[in-house]
């Protein structure tokens, strides 16, 4: 499938004013928490309720039914029985709306009866162009434009925030897991852009959301959620990443490794397939990256939105502590990255413009007692020498002689040479802070060498799928 | 490709969703795929003579609508070395053939004899396969024969399409991808063969997507320079408008 015109789901992301339908006065409903989303001053457009039994809900004007709107609507959010949605679609259809969210439940994930009221809803769509996310999601959060459909009160799931460097938006099958992975961006202060959840997938799908973050200037790092694909959608999803993984990353966690398609096949080659896989296989044949776990996505995720990617798979590791040196050289050499030593030539220098008692290979330990100079010195030289692709910087700020002043020199350095940095940073609350401060400067940074070299991994792996044969891979073998 | 839709057509009209295998290995033949040399035969006679021109030794097969599991009926004989041999594999091919059905409680077709080809030589063993997940479409298979695809699963999927520097991706990916390029002072294995086959059965189901299963099995893979040949092919089809 090639990508279409995405303007149909940028309505979800910009509407201008929006309706609830279902919008309740009772505390703790879906459709209070909803509504309570709009009302924060960080939404700047228009929000009206739509509900027979109230004139106002929480102070906004509660209509009958959406004709009795008099402005234009952009979007509707649809939280009432599913019983009653086809009767709500056909008052979206005489409004003219073209976009609508139905988060409630009781469609085609219950059962036959729920199917055929999927259908009547689905048909109603699709005769008036109404384009439709879920049923049974809970629909989107926009972190730029503040559209913010989760039924979930912020104290209990926080709302993850834009970063001013790059930004990752996930689309989820889930509902819970979005949520869930709302609450703890937010806390992780990784920068977000949008979350989607897809819930039935009833009208918009994978497809539509890839297409349309491929495009999407405020969306660096594309991220999936997915338990399976529909009978030959995970055709059209491979079709679609193909042309996208070029120019933007994707990241994907799969479940449900199933032995369904195994237990049906009778050749052979279809009991040795598994759906899992020929998954594994279509993920990367197209380009996208398929990684364990959510620990893993994010990551990755933080790396390739901040970072470009390798050119090729040779990293050099610098330490200020011997240890954390051996931990992560042994984590990158695991992932099947090239750590090579430095050559004669390079060592030489580095040797003149460090102290003696400084290790010079891989990793380079300018030990304990450095402040940032010793780093400048051996950026330096080892960009100059051509040598690696990659650095892996290892910053522990326990120790008194190394100033705040190492930020500046890594990003300066990695601006500069325009080669991606991964920070590794070990401790508690002042290195945090010190984290963060390195992550606005745009270099990602984590807590322990592995998580390190993970997202070292994934730029080397983003590399080669972007740069194809250009890519400069010294490991013949990605095989363990 | 006109060949496979008209032997699909004639089996699908006979209530099979296999094709037989001298059906397959026209299909295979018309896209190129090589094959050891073979023919039918509905007479011990004319097995005999049809041995005779492809050359001894030979392989002898049971066709016929009703066996898909051919070993299972006592349908193959292997490894004949002459006339009386053929003759003799005939016989006992069409008597198990019989008694087979008797078993089963079927009439089985007789009509189209053996299928008889050359026996060909070892080679290193590959399966190359195609399978149809739900989810993604026509994925290939390559794996190394015997152990490696029985024990250790070594397999390598991609989907159908794929590019030629795919299939070698995922001959690399295969643990035991250093035998194909020859162990032990052996030389190494003809890849480029092994990758034209795949490339071809690519195109195959490309253009024949009703085939949901295929396997290759044995592909015989010879040394650098001497080919390679698909030995036994499997092809089953979908049932229309199902």
């Amino acid at each position: 499938m090639s990508c279409g015109s995405t303007k149909s789901i940028d309505i979800f992301f910009t509407a201008k004013s929006v309706a609830i339908y279902g919008a309740s006065a009772s505390q703790n409903s879906v459709g209070q928490a909803i509504i309570q989303n709009f009302i924060k001053p960080q939404y700047t457009g228009k929000v009206y309720a739509v509900n027979p039994k109230y004139n106002q809900v929480l102070g906004v004007p509660c209509y009958p039914t959406l004709q009795d709107i008099e402005e234009e609507v952009d979007l509707v959010v649809v939280a009432v029985p599913a019983r009653i949605t086809p009767r709500v679609f056909e008052d979206i259809a005489a409004k003219k709306i073209k976009a609508a969210i139905i988060i409630s439940g009781g469609f085609s994930e219950t059962g036959k009866i729920g199917a055929e009221l999927e259908d009547e809803v689905v048909a109603i769509a699709k005769k008036h162009d109404i384009r439709v996310i879920g049923p049974n999601c809970v629909g989107v959060v926009d972190t730029h434009s503040h559209i913010d459909t989760f039924f979930l009160p912020e104290y209990r799931c926080g709302r993850p925030k834009p970063s001013n460097v790059a930004n990752i938006s996930l689309v989820s099958q889930s509902g819970a897991f979005a949520a869930a992975i709302s609450d703890w961006t937010a806390e992780l202060g990784l920068g977000i852009s949008k979350l989607i959840s897809l819930g039935n997938k009833c009208d918009v799908d994978d497809d539509d959301l890839l297409c349309y973050l491929a495009e999407d200037s405020t969306t660096q790092v594309i991220c999936f959620y997915t338990e399976g694909y529909d009978e030959s959608k995970g055709r059209s999803f491979f079709d679609t990443a193909k042309t996208v993984t070029p120019n933007k990353p994707i990241l994907v966690v799969k479940s449900g490794r199933g032995q369904k398609a195994r237990a049906a096949a009778s050749s052979h080659t279809g009991s040795l397939a598994g759906s899992d896989k020929v998954a594994n296989a279509a993920y990367m044949q197209s380009g996208v990256i398929r990684v364990d776990n959510f620990e893993h996505m994010f990551d990755a995720a933080k790396a390739l939105a901040m970072q470009p990617p390798a050119k090729g798979d040779r990293v050099l590791m610098i330490t200020n502590g011997g240890g954390l040196g051996v931990m992560t050289t042994d984590a990158l050499e695991a992932l099947n990255l090239a750590i090579p030593s430095p050559s004669a030539e390079l060592e030489n220098k580095l040797h003149q413009n460090l102290p003696a008692y400084c290790a010079v290979g891989n990793p380079i330990d300018v030990v304990g007692d450095t402040d940032a100079s010793r780093y400048d010195a051996v950026f330096k030289e080892a960009i100059a020498s051509g040598e690696y692709d990659m650095f892996v910087v290892g910053m522990l700020l326990q120790t008194p002689s190394l100033g705040m002043d190492i930020t500046n020199v890594i990003a300066n350095y990695q601006r500069q040479s325009g080669l991606p940095f991964i920070v590794v940073s070990m401790g508690g609350g002042f290195t945090t802070k010190a984290g963060e401060i390195m992550e606005l400067m745009g270099v990602p940074t984590y807590a322990t060498g592995e998580k390190a070299a993970l997202a070292a991994k994934a730029l080397a792996q983003y590399g080669e799928i972007k740069y194809r044969d250009k890519f400069n891979k010294t490991l013949i073998s990605d095989k363990p | 490709m006109k060949e496979a839709k008209k032997i699909f057509k004639t089996a699908l009209e006979e209530g099979r969703t296999f094709v037989l295998e001298h059906e397959a290995k026209d299909i295979m033949k018309a896209y190129g795929i090589p094959i050891p040399p073979y023919s039918t035969a509905t007479t011990a006679d004319e097995a005999v003579a049809k041995a005779k021109s492809i050359g001894f030794p030979v392989v002898l097969k049971i066709l016929s609508k009703d066996i898909l599991h051919k070993s299972d009926a006592g349908g193959v004989k292997i490894n004949l070395k002459t006339e009386d041999a053929v003759r003799a594999a005939f016989n006992e091919i069409m008597e198990n053939a019989k008694k087979y059905g008797q078993e089963k409680g079927i009439d089985v077709d007789l009509s189209r004899g053996v299928f008889i080809s050359d026996f060909a030589d070892m080679g290193t063993e590959i399966i190359v396969g195609v399978t149809k997940d739900p989810q993604f479409g026509h994925a290939l298979m390559a794996g190394l024969g015997g152990i490696f695809v029985e024990v250790l699963k070594d397999v390598s999927f991609r989907l159908i399409p794929f590019t030629e520097s795919d299939a070698r991706e995922m001959l690399k990916e295969l643990k035991a991808y250093k035998i194909l390029e020859g162990i032990r002072g052996e030389a190494p294995r003809d890849v480029d063969a092994l990758v034209k086959i795949m490339l071809s059965v690519s195109k195959m189901v490309e253009e024949n997507p009703e085939i949901i299963e295929l396997d290759c099995n044995p592909t015989f893979v010879y040394a650098i320079g001497k080919g390679a040949l698909v030995v036994d092919a499997r092809i089953l089809i979908d049932k229309p408008d199902k």
